[in-house]
């Protein structure tokens, strides 16, 4: 009897029903949509920060204090303590291998240049990898260097190939010297020179907006090769995707109780990665670069916030214009309530009925409304990101939860009054 | 006017009819509105607070000497151009520094005793520097390791890089004593400080210093400049710096304009995708609800048409209801909306968004739209046949 008090109620007005399902359905795909956008997005624009460059500065520890000015180191080649090359493959194999987007050593020394057929003139030389692949301890590969942590890097022509005589001007250098793509310089490290190296080809302009501007870019091999300095570099840049500070991971991890310590490196703070690579770079100091992290934290915090609230109103939306839906459609059944009343109905029976049918419309609307949403948060990831935000159950479970709440919550207070309905005087039509 | 008399008593008694369902009806549509307002108001000030927010990043521009073709290490260019810079870009004030360069032979010692013997004695780079708008921490932002607030009368004040720090143990309290090939100067530690970066091997101290021990008066080595804007107001900004000093070089630190272009980007792309989208789906619900109440209203346009009343006077009758209704709801819940986004400025940037006069009037229109679309459904009710309704049919 019950069932078929509810089925006949949707098939008698059918308008109703489908008018209260689609106020339902595009309410939850608002709050589906905006909740799964909000759900991806902070991880999304972690990655898209990491365009800002790397956020971890790995030098050596036991080091003389470099004489460094803009970005450029004056000190001689034998100043000053160097690092291994063979330790970077460890760094994929730390606890947060897989937030270390990339990594790109660089040995900077002062050298003497001789383009074919001008003047020598100094600059500073950096030997780095454009893109390297470096073998994992673990017997796999990664591909880094410049060109994933520089992304703002931009070269006119093409970088150099690691061991040939190749090598890239900055483009400020090759304004001054007249050098071109194609044209052969010669590169000499130390006091005075006694004989002219064999010359390296020029691949290609850099423009980067930094002091790399100035300078002559090889291969780290060759520049290893330059500066005697087999397998070792100065400087190492790391990109790594981070959790935003806050006031836990600010704190310094030598005053934490075990417990703590174990949360704090199991969150991807920039200072608990840090920590981590130095774990397995021995002799190495990381450092956070200030200018970037900070930054960086701040902005997605804010982002994040910003979308968490606009998510927040829109459910609020949904959930007053939905609630407003139901209230309406239970409203209207003042008649139907009295005569069900008359014929003997308690309220607590009307007010069952009346419930079940909203939680059944709310079920199915929701589910619309959930799919629908879905495929909107999809259109939107692939417009801004280029990826659909990953699916996820929670989503679901809120957004069906929610429509159930919101529609029960719609109808009570109309329901509550329903209840107390003396059914003589509705039946008259007063 | 009998008629017109007429027509507002019926609309008046068709609002009065049900107090509930005037409630409901009220309810949604000034929901509608409150979002609408909010959220775009939210947009509109959200954008502009997100360029002042990516100053936290610092510097995005550097002012320096031409590099000549013998240029020699460290050229220098005079102090005046600091303050010849245009001090604002569309009413937001810039900040800038001034830094000057040097390398010092630097000596540590415990105490304002100089003549004790000294801690640590090495070749250090001084960084002079003097600033216009905000502090040094907005132009290379840093953490402040260990700090202490000495007042030491007739001695300068410096602050030291970690990594300084960290070669010559030096703490704050302490002295440095920097000397030149011809002059010397000493100060007292004030903030050890960490940058991440080459100033982090370097020591701060004013540009009166730097300029003393290197007897370059009134010249600096380069300017680093904090505009902010959207990303064609910095380059706008920076060609018409390039125009005013013709004699420097003027580049953007393209690390910072290009990475923070692509982010702004995004991040507008995705607060007016959902908020298009939130404005969207919110309008299509208010509108469901809206048909929803409007098409109970059956009976009293059978009874209306029954008395003699036309079709499109009926009509008018019910559109002007919903206008009414949506009238009351946009101006209620717009003004609420408004609030509601100064409130949620100041949760998220920590100042409340400025009202936009605009907003209210569009938020306003849109759901007096949404209440006659909503309405709309009724046109349907003109083809009601008044007897069929009295009899309980349809």
């Amino acid at each position: 009897m019950f069932l078929r008090l509810v089925a006949d109620s949707f098939s008698r007005r059918p308008r109703h029903k489908l008018l209260t399902g689609a106020a339902l359905a595009l309410g939850m795909a608002v709050a589906t949509a905006a909740l799964s956008v909000s759900l991806d997005v902070g991880d999304r624009l972690a990655r898209e920060f990491r365009s800002l460059g790397a956020n971890l500065l790995v030098t050596p520890q036991v080091d003389s204090l470099p004489l460094e000015i803009g970005g450029v180191d004056y000190r001689p080649v034998n100043a000053g303590a160097y690092l291994p090359e063979s330790d970077l493959g460890k760094l994929k194999t730390i606890f947060w291998r897989n937030n270390i987007v990339a990594f790109a050593p660089m040995l900077e020394i002062q050298a003497h240049v001789l383009p074919m057929g001008g003047n020598w003139s100094d600059t500073s030389l950096i030997g780095t990898w454009a893109e390297h692949e470096v073998s994992l301890p673990n017997g796999g590969t990664f591909s880094t260097g410049v060109v994933k942590s520089n992304p703002w890097w931009r070269i006119d022509g093409r970088w150099f190939s690691e061991n040939s005589k190749e090598c890239v001007v900055g483009i400020d250098f090759a304004r001054k010297n007249g050098i071109k793509v194609g044209d052969f310089l010669s590169i000499s490290i130390g006091g005075y020179v006694t004989k002219i190296p064999a010359p390296e080809k020029v691949t290609g302009i850099l423009s980067s907006g930094g002091p790399e501007d100035n300078a002559v870019i090889v291969s780290l091999s060759t520049a290893q090769i330059l500066a005697a300095k087999r397998s070792q570099y100065r400087k190492l840049y790391v990109s790594a995707l981070t959790k935003p500070e806050d006031d836990f991971g600010r704190r310094d991890p030598h005053s934490m109780t075990p417990t703590e310590l174990e949360r704090w490196s199991c969150s991807p703070y920039v200072s608990s990665i840090a920590y981590s690579i130095k774990q397995v770079l021995p002799g190495a100091n990381v450092r956070v670069i200030r200018r970037v992290a900070e930054g960086e934290g701040a902005i997605l915090t804010r982002v994040r916030t910003l979308l968490w609230l606009v998510t927040f109103a829109s459910l609020l939306a949904a959930a007053l214009a939905v609630g407003a839906s139901s209230a309406a459609s239970v409203i209207e059944r003042r008649t139907e309530i009295g005569l069900m009343k008359a014929l003997g109905a308690g309220s607590g029976t009307v007010g069952f009925l009346l419930a079940a049918e909203q939680l059944l419309l709310a079920l199915v609307g929701g589910g619309l409304g959930y799919a629908l949403g879905i495929l909107l948060a999809r259109l939107v990831g692939q417009k801004i990101f280029g990826v659909a935000p990953e699916f996820s159950f929670l989503v679901l479970a809120v957004i069906v939860g929610l429509a159930a709440v919101v529609t029960l919550l719609g109808s009570a207070i109309p329901l509550r009054r329903a209840s107390r309905y003396e059914p003589a005087p509705i039946l008259r039509g007063e | 006017m009998p008629d017109r008399k007429m027509f507002w008593r019926i609309i008046r008694r068709l609002l009065a009819a049900n107090r509930g369902r005037l409630f409901v009806i009220l309810l949604a549509l000034g929901a509608g509105a409150a979002i609408t307002a909010a959220l775009l108001n939210l947009q509109v000030d959200a954008t502009r607070r997100l360029t002042t927010e990516f100053r936290t990043f610092g510097a995005n521009v550097i002012v320096s000497e031409h590099q000549s073709e013998q240029a020699s290490r460290s050229p220098t260019m005079p102090e005046s151009v600091l303050d010849g810079l245009p001090s604002s870009n569309n009413n937001r004030s810039i900040s800038a520094a001034a830094f000057l360069y040097a390398t010092v032979e630097a000596t540590v010692y415990a105490d304002e005793q100089i003549g004790t013997k000294p801690l640590w004695s090495g070749p250090v780079i001084v960084a002079g520097y003097r600033y216009i708008g905000n502090e040094l921490g907005n132009l290379i932002p840093y953490k402040v390791v260990d700090g202490k607030n000495t007042v030491v009368r007739d001695t300068d004040i410096c602050d030291i890089g970690e990594q300084v720090a960290k070669q010559s143990h030096a703490r704050p309290g302490e002295i440095f004593k920097l000397r030149t090939q011809n002059a010397e100067a000493s100060c007292v530690i004030s903030e050890l400080r960490s940058f991440g970066g080459s100033e982090d091997s370097q020591i701060f101290v004013s540009m009166k210093t730097a300029q003393g021990l290197t007897g370059l008066t009134k010249q600096v080595s380069l300017l680093q400049l904090s505009v902010p804007g959207t990303p064609a107001q910095i380059d706008a900004y920076i060609a018409e710096l390039k125009g005013k000093l013709p004699d420097v070089d003027v580049r953007p630190i393209r690390q910072f304009t290009e990475g923070e272009a692509k982010i702004y980007n995004r991040i507008s792309g995705i607060l007016s995708a959902t908020v298009a989208l939130v404005l969207v789906l919110t309008g299509l619900c208010v509108m469901a609800a809206m048909t929803n109440v409007a098409m109970e209203r059956r009976n009293d346009v059978g009874l209306m048409k029954a008395i003699g009343g036309a079709t499109r006077r009926v009509l008018r009758l019910f559109l002007a209801e919903a206008a009414l209704l949506g009238l009351t709801g946009g101006v209620l819940g717009a003004a609420v909306g408004i609030l509601l986004s100064m409130w949620l400025g100041k949760a998220v940037f920590g100042i409340a968004a400025r009202p936009r006069l605009i907003v209210y009037p569009v938020a306003v229109a849109l759901t007096i739209i949404v209440a006659i679309a909503g309405a709309y459904p009724l046109r349907r009710l003109a083809n009601i046949r008044p007897a069929a309704v009295f009899r309980g049919e349809a």
